[in-house]
């Protein structure tokens, strides 16, 4: 293994009111890794990754993402700046269109001039294969359109890392491939990706590590092919004949 | 044979627009075409109450503008004050709404009018400022300033409404962009809300515009307290009070005429 994981977490714990979410998570993400982390609902799969950019906050443990570890609001943002994140519900602007969705992030945070940041999208359009819905407000857009977007959104900052909360879960079955063949261009040209997702095809085609969470806890980390065909751990079993 | 499809347009595309216009607008057109033809026909008394009370309208209209443009400041504020979670900004707020709300207007007016000057004076006397001791109260300004104190509190639980509204993502979506807390409100946030809340919002104007009548309890010469004038001096209480619920009517009209346009001009394309 390489000498600094992009993503270090260790022994994170997390309590709702009532409910332990997390319980001691560690998980090292190398850079250019792709991770795909799969479990029964509630398992605490999502809430892991939205701690990542701190869209949750942790009870204790720590993380450090490209060496910056997650405390001071500060270093909050800088690593925001870095790690982007695509949302089941897609969460884009419904007020802006999809060019202005991907172009505000850039000149309020980025700073571009709004010349550059065009063209930024224009290019990331053309690379999620929607470029003539440039001007279409979300409403307008198919969920896959949708979704397409959110990612063009959140390339468009030059993350690092790039964070897939079940992308595909809201989807209308037949829109499901055409966002999972941007999430795979993006993995072949070496993205760091973390992605919480039952879409075994994908884990299969394009992730090099497979984790199995259930209750708060890591269960069993394996390359997909061995950890889908020959789990060694029970729950692992269980869940993979529920999905499979 | 099924019925045939008939397209709900006709040939003529003047027609289609005229249809489609907002209706309501006929209601302005029968109120105003009632003054008219009241003041051409029976010009005593109505023309006479009409042009004794035109400035009182005049001080309505100007009083309820400046009043509600500093409430939708204030009241934003406030709003932001409500959610914010700082617990003293949050308790300043709520403070502030809950006092506001549980005090009917004309009392509060008739506090800002009578016993807030009063207040400036003793304390003048009391720590010997002769510029505090000699306050004398402006009657509009008092009325302007008791009029948004208490509307501002309103409007403050109608922008909390409108930005809770908002699905959490939203915010969520923005500050994992990199966005601060500001950024996000000012261009994902409040965008939104202010769609969302304009019926409440064009309501409070509405309501705004009426409560405005209680300020000639405090000396303002608004329409109500004309209407009143000429009342005590012509002893006509039907012809006067009918033209002032009139000129308050168009009043309410137009304005909500003008909330429904911007509603519709402020719709999501979809």
């Amino acid at each position: 293994m390489s000498a600094q994981p992009i993503i270090h977490i260790e022994n994170v714990h997390k309590h709702f009111v009532g409910v332990h979410a997390l319980r001691g998570v560690n998980l090292d993400v190398q850079l250019g890794e792709v991770v795909v982390i799969l479990g029964p609902s509630g398992s605490g799969k999502s809430t892991l990754l939205r701690c990542i950019n701190r869209l949750e906050e942790f009870d204790q443990g720590q993380i450090i993402v490209d060496g910056i570890p997650l405390d001071t609001t500060e270093n909050i943002n800088a690593v925001r700046a870095e790690v982007g994140i695509v949302f089941q519900q897609f969460n884009l602007f419904p007020h802006l269109t999809a060019m202005e969705n991907i172009t505000l992030a850039q000149k309020v945070v980025r700073k571009r001039d709004i010349k550059d940041a065009r063209g930024v999208a224009l290019d990331l359009l053309e690379k999620v294969g929607i470029p003539e819905k440039a001007d279409n407000y979300p409403l307008q857009l198919s969920g896959g359109q949708q979704q397409r977007v959110a990612i063009a959104r959140a390339l468009a900052m030059n993350p690092r890392i790039m964070l897939f909360d079940e992308p595909t879960s809201a989807l209308d079955p037949e829109m499901i491939q055409e966002v999972l063949d941007v999430m795979l261009d993006l993995a072949q040209e070496g993205m760091t990706m973390v992605v919480v997702s039952h879409e075994m095809g994908f884990a299969k085609a394009a992730a090099d590590r497979a984790i199995l969470m259930d209750e708060g806890q890591i269960i069993e980390e394996a390359p997909p092919e061995i950890l889908f065909t020959n789990p060694k751990h029970e729950r692992t079993k269980t869940f993979l004949s529920k999905v499979l | 044979m099924p019925p045939k499809y008939i397209p709900h347009t006709s040939a003529n595309p003047l027609v289609d627009r005229l249809k489609s216009a907002d209706r309501w607008w006929l209601l302005v057109i029968i109120v105003v075409a009632l003054i008219v033809i009241l003041i051409v026909f029976k010009p005593d008394p109505y023309l006479r109450i009409l042009l004794f009370a035109r400035d009182g309208v005049w001080v309505t209209f100007y009083t309820t503008i400046i009043s509600f443009s500093m409430v939708l400041v204030i009241g934003l504020i406030g709003g932001l004050g409500r959610i914010s979670h700082n617990k003293l900004i949050n308790g300043i707020a709520s403070i502030y709404v809950e006092i506001v709300r549980g005090v009917p207007l004309l009392v509060q007016l008739i506090f800002w009018y009578f016993a807030f000057p009063s207040l400036i004076q003793d304390l003048g006397d009391a720590w010997n400022i002769p510029a505090l001791s000699t306050y004398k109260a402006n009657p509009l300004l008092m009325a302007i300033l008791g009029l948004t104190f208490c509307y501002s509190a309103y409007m403050s639980e109608v922008y909390r409404a409108g930005i809770e509204s908002i699905p959490k993502g939203q915010m969520e979506a923005a500050r994992s962009l990199g966005m601060n807390y500001v950024q996000a409100m000012r261009y994902i946030i409040l965008p939104q809300a202010v769609r969302m809340i304009l019926p409440p919002v064009g309501n409070e104007f509405i309501t705004l515009l009426k409560d405005s009548s209680l300020v000639s309890v405090v000396a303002v010469a608004d329409l109500t307290r004309r209407g009143r004038e000429f009342m005590a001096a012509n002893f006509i209480p039907v012809q006067t009070w009918f033209m002032v619920a009139l000129l308050y009517l168009i009043l309410t009209l137009v304005a909500a005429r003008v909330v429904s346009w911007l509603e519709k001009h402020s719709r999501y394309e979809r």
